[in-house]
């Protein structure tokens, strides 16, 4: 497979007086081309200390780390050339129009004057704040100043997107305008990373994420892949929807190898394994009037208690 | 220049030119120029009369003197209180506050080397600071010339001109200083205040410390009683008569404070500014009205220029240092 974003070992040590505190911990961390990644931790993980170092605004103790094949100590000035780069923190020069703002760091970014004046528009556009790109960014709100963050990540149309708490101020309405713009970028080949804790937010647009813990990525892959060892540990989880109380489908359901927990709510049969059961259910459920049978995939919110609350890696 | 340092040092410059602090610093000149002027003026008025008590006539041509007193001294102590407080509000807050206020983060995300950034500010700082000494200048003669009908021959005037490159130095001096503290900082409130500390050490208490430190080498001075010297002269820096009036004793005692004094404000930009300035406007002998020539000047004094150089040279390189080295990648 080839990554948009690879890292080996990355390892970032902070030194002060009370002594040495590791940001990150030999990261390995790898994004796949073209897909929404979801970079998730608790604060203080290490994801802010990840980002910088990928595109280059600090420089690792120890490991590798490449963008596109660009390495981020040798060749940082490449990667900011093809990243677009929303960080945590961040802030616009307040006396300046979005526009003036926008212009300024347009032109650090090599775009031609001519195409940066139609780009400027675009952006604008797409965020929502045309109407407010001649006004003075001191006027701004908390979510107009995150959308102006997200117009100067989107500026250079880059292949590379790294968006650091992305929603983090955004109304209802800017969030699904986020979710929206980024589903659509990643369907023109983008690749982008998003690093957060608000998993309700951004989570479920996600097909691929790591779980960053103490400076460790503790997993990493697709949803199936995480969801995978989600299982092995918690166990499987189905839904059995039936027209009538099945009385002797919840007895022959409790009397299967493996099963851990049967439970009825409504017309939905919900039933915990410790194993793969879907073939014996198969079976048993084929007997009875049975509207569906699924296999429960467990949500971001749950994995992500999962990989963080303890149960995984301790 | 690089297309990236022109856009930096564009951005720097036109938002300087905005701000309220820039033009309140040559308001500042113009309203302390004009306090100073008065005092020295009034001061001149005060030798055409008989000193009080003293029963001595004015030994100098008070008009030949106007025109190196109201220049020379109310521009140079003007010029020695303002310069670096422009070269500090210009730089305190150059990376400071950039990091505080992160936007920074979003400037260095792009691709642009971090000595670009340090080179666009450091230009400008140079061009805003130039814009504004020599605006400042500039509107001091029209000032003079209205308030004590200074007039100004060709010769005054190259020198004026002369005298803006160790005004521009000066402003530099402490710029470059205020730019290794705001990059040394986090927070651009602490990085102020460690400049006005640098600034009050540099022009208060090092002289201070510098008659202090005299003081303690050589003694109090020999008790000699002083009968000619009029206390009016040795104000307004008129040393030259006072100087054949005093006791050997005294004389030898003086020289010697002045030569300590001197070895110690050898490090000070104000110090320097003020010399060569002064030196630009000395006459050849106190009897005749053309300057020194300027190449004697420049033989004599070329250390001021060097010392207020250094500062600029040794701090921005400090500063580089600093910034694209210590932490992070280019």
């Amino acid at each position: 497979m080839e990554y948009a974003i690879e890292t080996e070992n990355l390892t970032k040590i902070y030194r002060d007086r009370a002594g040495e505190v590791a940001a990150l911990d030999s990261a390995n961390l790898r994004v796949p081309k073209g897909v929404l990644f979801g970079l998730f931790g608790p604060n203080g993980a290490g994801k802010t200390t990840l980002i910088s170092i990928l595109v280059g605004l600090q420089l690792p103790t120890r490991g590798t780390a490449r963008v596109l094949g660009f390495d981020c100590v040798k060749q940082s000035l490449e990667i900011r050339k093809r990243v677009g780069l929303l960080p945590e923190n961040y802030g616009f020069y307040e006396h300046m129009t979005a526009y003036e703002n926008l212009e300024f760091l347009g032109r650090l970014d090599g775009i031609p004057r001519g195409e940066l004046r139609r780009r400027i528009d675009e952006v604008l556009e797409l965020v929502g704040l045309k109407e407010w790109a001649n006004a003075k960014v001191k006027t701004f709100s908390r979510g107009m100043n995150q959308r102006l963050a997200l117009a100067q990540a989107l500026l250079k149309d880059p292949e590379v997107f790294i968006l650091d708490e992305p929603t983090l101020g955004l109304d209802p309405q800017g969030s699904a305008m986020f979710r929206e713009l980024m589903t659509r970028l990643v369907k023109e080949g983008r690749t982008i990373l998003i690093s957060t804790h608000l998993l309700h937010e951004v989570g479920f647009i996600c097909s691929h994420a790591a779980f960053i813990r103490k400076g460790r990525i503790v997993a990493q892959g697709n949803l199936e892949e995480l969801a995978k060892q989600y299982r092995e540990a918690r166990g499987y989880s189905y839904e059995v929807v039936v027209q009538e109380r099945p009385e002797d489908l919840l007895r022959e359901l409790r009397q299967l190898e493996g099963v851990v927990e049967v439970g009825l709510e409504n017309n939905t049969i919900r039933v915990r394994a410790s194993r793969d059961i879907m073939r014996e259910l198969l079976g048993v459920t084929g007997r009875y009037q049975v509207r569906s049978l699924r296999e429960r995939a467990p949500t971001w919110d749950e994995l992500y208690q999962f990989y963080h609350g303890g149960g995984w890696g301790e | 220049m690089s297309e990236k340092v022109a856009v930096i040092v564009r951005k720097e410059v036109l938002e300087n030119l905005k701000s309220l602090r820039y033009w309140g610093l040559i308001v500042l000149f113009v309203l302390l120029f004009v306090a100073i002027s008065a005092a020295i003026g009034s001061a001149i008025q005060g030798l055409e009369a008989p000193a009080p008590g003293r029963g001595r006539p004015a030994t100098r041509d008070v008009a030949e003197l106007r025109l190196i007193v109201l220049f020379v001294g109310s521009l140079s102590s003007t010029m020695s209180f303002v310069a670096p407080l422009l070269g500090i509000a210009l730089g305190f807050s150059a990376i400071a506050a950039e990091r505080e206020k992160g936007t920074i983060r979003l400037v260095l995300a792009r691709p642009v080397y971090r000595d670009q950034v340090l080179n666009g500010k450091i230009l400008a700082a140079t061009i805003l600071i130039a814009i504004a000494v020599f605006v400042s200048t500039a509107l001091s003669l029209p000032i003079s010339a209205t308030l004590y009908g200074v007039t100004v021959t060709a010769d005054d005037l190259s020198r004026l001109m002369l005298s803006l490159i160790p005004s521009i130095l000066l402003a530099l001096a402490y710029y470059a200083l205020s730019l290794f503290i705001s990059v040394l900082s986090d927070r651009s409130s602490r990085a102020l205040l460690y400049c006005i500390l640098a600034w009050i050490f540099l022009t208060f208490v090092l002289p201070i410390a510098a008659s202090m430190i005299a003081l303690s080498v050589l003694g109090p001075p020999p008790a000699i009683a002083l009968n000619r010297t009029s206390a009016t002269d040795v104000e307004i820096g008129v040393t030259v008569t006072v100087a054949d009036q005093l006791p050997p004793q005294l004389e030898d005692y003086y020289r010697k404070v002045g030569e300590i004094t001197s070895s110690v404000l050898i490090i000070s930009p104000n110090d320097r500014y003020f010399t060569f300035v002064n030196a630009l406007f000395t006459r050849r002998s106190p009897q005749t009205t053309s300057y020194v020539d300027l190449g004697s000047i420049i033989a004599t004094r070329w250390v001021d220029l060097a010392v207020l150089a250094a500062y600029v040279a040794v701090f921005t390189l400090l500063s580089y240092i600093f910034f694209v080295q210590r932490q992070e990648v280019r």
